[in-house]
């Protein structure tokens, strides 16, 4: 298979396309208009947490380490028996150390989540307020790392609150956070579907938990 | 008459008597409409975000060219191999090619109108390869053999006891139920074992990133992150005119779609993939392809008044609000995009001549220019389309005939005023004779369904000699 484009098409394509906008449209160009389009957001927390209530996904907020890794053992417990898949970082390594003693563990950097993994557990790069998301990415432990099994557990810290999308992903172009990672992801909540008479479905291909614990000092 | 428009008639007077199928369409409009007001009502100013929208995309489509040259190369530059596809031909043999080459056995597909478009799916059964569609909704209407019955909702037209009868059928025949979350989980259950087996996952994409050089998904089920994460190769096919300029525009374009598409504030998975797996990466496709398909596009850009039909997100809110597409659905259409703008769309993709009956299926009432994100003037360019087929005289010459007589009575008060009299005492006869809706009513298309509309006893110009008084009456 070439590698490159096969160059024919591609000229063609291309040459229609500069031949059409030599046309010049009809109508005239919209106005510009610089009207705030969204809320502003007031008051951060309470707004992040209300938009995770609406999304259907858990956020419990925790002081510190040892009170996430109780909060973890607690949904760990809830779960059945199995392996799970962990993002390999410095401080899930602690979490888990604490939260998970005697689950079998499979780190990101043995390879991609197994098929039957009961919970995967990752960090994010940010979390976004306006919309009651978390941002993954590649980084997070891979790509399957978020989609793969019932439920999804997120350590996040407070200072990765993000305003808004636009905020979020100016930092993913600041950052080149796309070509460090082959991947980004924007998640809203738990995996569903309404395709059946518009009947709303929680946990349609991916999690049906979607958990975030919201980490006060630092991870 | 073309045999498509035919076959419009016969499937638009059927569907529009059905009253059970106009039953459920009526109620999952209903929950459609009361979800889109709540969404829009949750942003500040809609209007400013509909502004917004199609100044960016009026910005992206007038330098197409650029962005995608911009967003191909990056993603060539990350290993990534990118297709342009004049037709739907060369879409299909690059995507069948490349995966016999790699001896793909199973594919799995999430939700893509253009591959719909293409018929990407039949061409890959031919070659011998099995497809899944992972969408719930396009798995069902792919068990029953159907196309999409809409751009988002592909199995709204269902009930439940008919989709757990489909179940039972096609997948098992033990299914205890129809509660939809069983449902869903039978369909998870067959379709996970897809997702581990496939050798290729087929995506579409919303937008193609011009400075990124990434695709964006949307998904709610999460079939399209599986999709794209699991199977060894990712092969994204999508239009050429989905591209947007910059990454950040997607901050208003994710909520606007969302809006638009389902009444979400988001779409739950909002993915961005700018190529193959990366070394340290715990996973990924090892091979990420982007088939670019125009298919009719470029010409539409060289159109001065219709090239804003580009700007189109496929967020089907405009079939959503059409009455027309409410009373017949959406298989009538017998095309892949239905309602209005399937109507505008078609006829560009697929031939005037064939599709001109569609620029008729519209009252014109202009619900879906009103409610289009990003302002797309769809019952305008119904006109147009209309005018173009006249023009390229693709109209019956009876209808020619017809239209100039009326042209010359137009011009000529004499002759209007005779034609006047002539039809009112000629329909007052046949109505006398009970002959309404017969074959030899000209009133006979609009009197076969309904009661005639009573004739005036005397003509407007005579009336108006004699003056209305206030309430609009002759005096
Ligand atoms: S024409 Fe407008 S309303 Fe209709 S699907 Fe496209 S973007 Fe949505």
């Amino acid at each position: 298979m070439a590698r490159q484009t096969e160059s024919s098409s591609r000229d063609s394509i291309l040459g229609r396309i500069r031949a059409g906008l030599r046309v010049v449209p009809h109508s005239a160009p919209p106005e510009e208009s610089e009207r705030p389009i969204f809320e502003d957001i007031n008051n951060p927390l309470e707004r992040f947490q209300g938009e995770c209530v609406a999304n259907l996904m858990e956020c419990t907020l925790t002081a510190d380490l040892a009170a996430s890794a109780r909060q973890l053992a607690t949904v760990l417990q809830s779960l059945p028996s199995g392996s799970i898949f962990v993002q390999d970082d410095p401080a899930l390594r602690r979490l888990i150390d604490i939260a998970a003693p005697g689950r079998a563990i499979r780190w990101s950097s043995e390879g991609a989540p197994e098929e039957s993994s009961q919970a995967t557990v990752t960090r994010a790069e940010a979390l976004i307020v306006q919309t009651g998301s978390i941002l993954v990415t590649g980084s997070c432990g891979g790509r399957g790392a978020s989609i793969v099994a019932p439920c999804h557990i997120v350590l996040a810290t407070m200072d990765q609150l993000v305003p808004d999308l636009t905020t979020a992903l100016r930092r993913v172009s600041q950052q080149q956070l796309l070509n460090s990672n082959s991947f980004a992801c924007v998640i809203s909540g738990s995996s569903r579907t309404a395709d059946i008479e518009k009947i709303l479905v929680q946990g349609a291909h991916g999690p049906r938990r979607l958990v975030v614990i919201l980490q006060s000092g630092p991870a | 008459m073309s045999s498509a428009a035919a076959q419009f008639l016969r499937d638009a007077a059927e569907k529009s008597a059905d009253l059970a199928h106009r039953e459920i369409i009526r109620r999952g409009m209903e929950s459609y409409d009361t979800a889109h007001l709540k969404g829009r009502a949750r942003i500040k100013d809609w209007e400013a975000a509909r502004e917004k929208c199609q100044q960016i995309k009026r910005q992206a489509i007038n330098h197409l060219d650029r962005y995608l040259v911009q967003f191909e190369q990056q993603v060539i530059a990350r290993g990534g191999h990118v297709f342009w596809a004049e037709d739907s031909e060369q879409a299909c043999s690059y995507v069948k090619n490349l995966a016999t080459q790699r001896g793909v056995k199973t594919v799995v597909k999430s939700k893509s109108m253009v591959t719909e478009e293409i018929h990407l799916g039949p061409v890959l059964e031919k070659a011998g390869i099995k497809v899944w569609e992972t969408d719930f909704g396009e798995f069902i209407v792919q068990l029953r053999g159907e196309a999409p019955y809409h751009i988002v909702t592909p199995c709204m037209h269902l009930k439940r006891d008919q989709i757990a009868n489909l179940f039972r059928e096609k997948l098992d025949k033990n299914i205890e139920s129809d509660d939809p979350a069983y449902l869903m989980t039978v369909a998870r259950r067959i379709l996970r074992q897809a997702f581990f087996s496939a050798e290729m996952g087929i995506s579409g994409a919303n937008f193609l990133v011009a400075d990124a050089g990434v695709v964006a998904i949307n998904t709610n089920e999460g079939n399209g992150r599986l999709c794209t994460s699991i199977p060894r190769i990712h092969v994204v096919v999508t239009g050429i005119e989905k591209v947007l300029p910059r990454l950040e525009d997607l901050a208003v374009f994710w909520p606007v779609l969302a809006t638009s598409g389902t009444g979400q504030g988001i779409t739950t998975y909002s993915t961005l993939i700018g190529g193959p797996r990366r070394p340290g990466e715990a996973d990924g496709p090892e091979e990420f392809h982007v088939v670019l398909v125009d298919n009719g596009r470029s010409r539409l850009l060289a159109n001065p008044e219709q090239r804003e039909v580009l700007h189109c997100i496929r967020c089907g809110a405009c079939l959503n609000i059409c009455p027309v597409f409410r009373h017949i659905g959406g298989h009538t259409y017998g095309t892949t995009y239905p309602g209005p703008i399937g109507s505008v769309l078609t006829p560009h993709l697929a031939g005037l001549a064939e599709f001109k009956h569609l620029s008729y299926a519209s009252s014109l009432c202009g619900a879906c220019s009103s409610v289009c994100p990003v302002k797309i003037n769809l019952h305008h360019h119904l006109l147009q389309n209309r005018r173009d087929a006249t023009e390229a005289g693709a109209t019956k010459s009876s209808e020619r005939f017809v239209f100039s007589m009326w042209r010359r009575a137009m011009l000529h008060p004499r002759i209007y005023a005779f034609g006047g009299w002539s039809m009112r005492k000629g329909l007052r006869l046949l109505y006398g004779l009970g002959l309404a809706g017969s074959a030899l009513d000209p009133m006979q298309v609009w009197n076969r369904h309904r009661s005639p509309v009573p004739l005036p006893s005397k003509s407007f110009r005579a009336r108006w000699r004699n003056g209305f008084n206030t309430n609009g009456k002759a005096n």
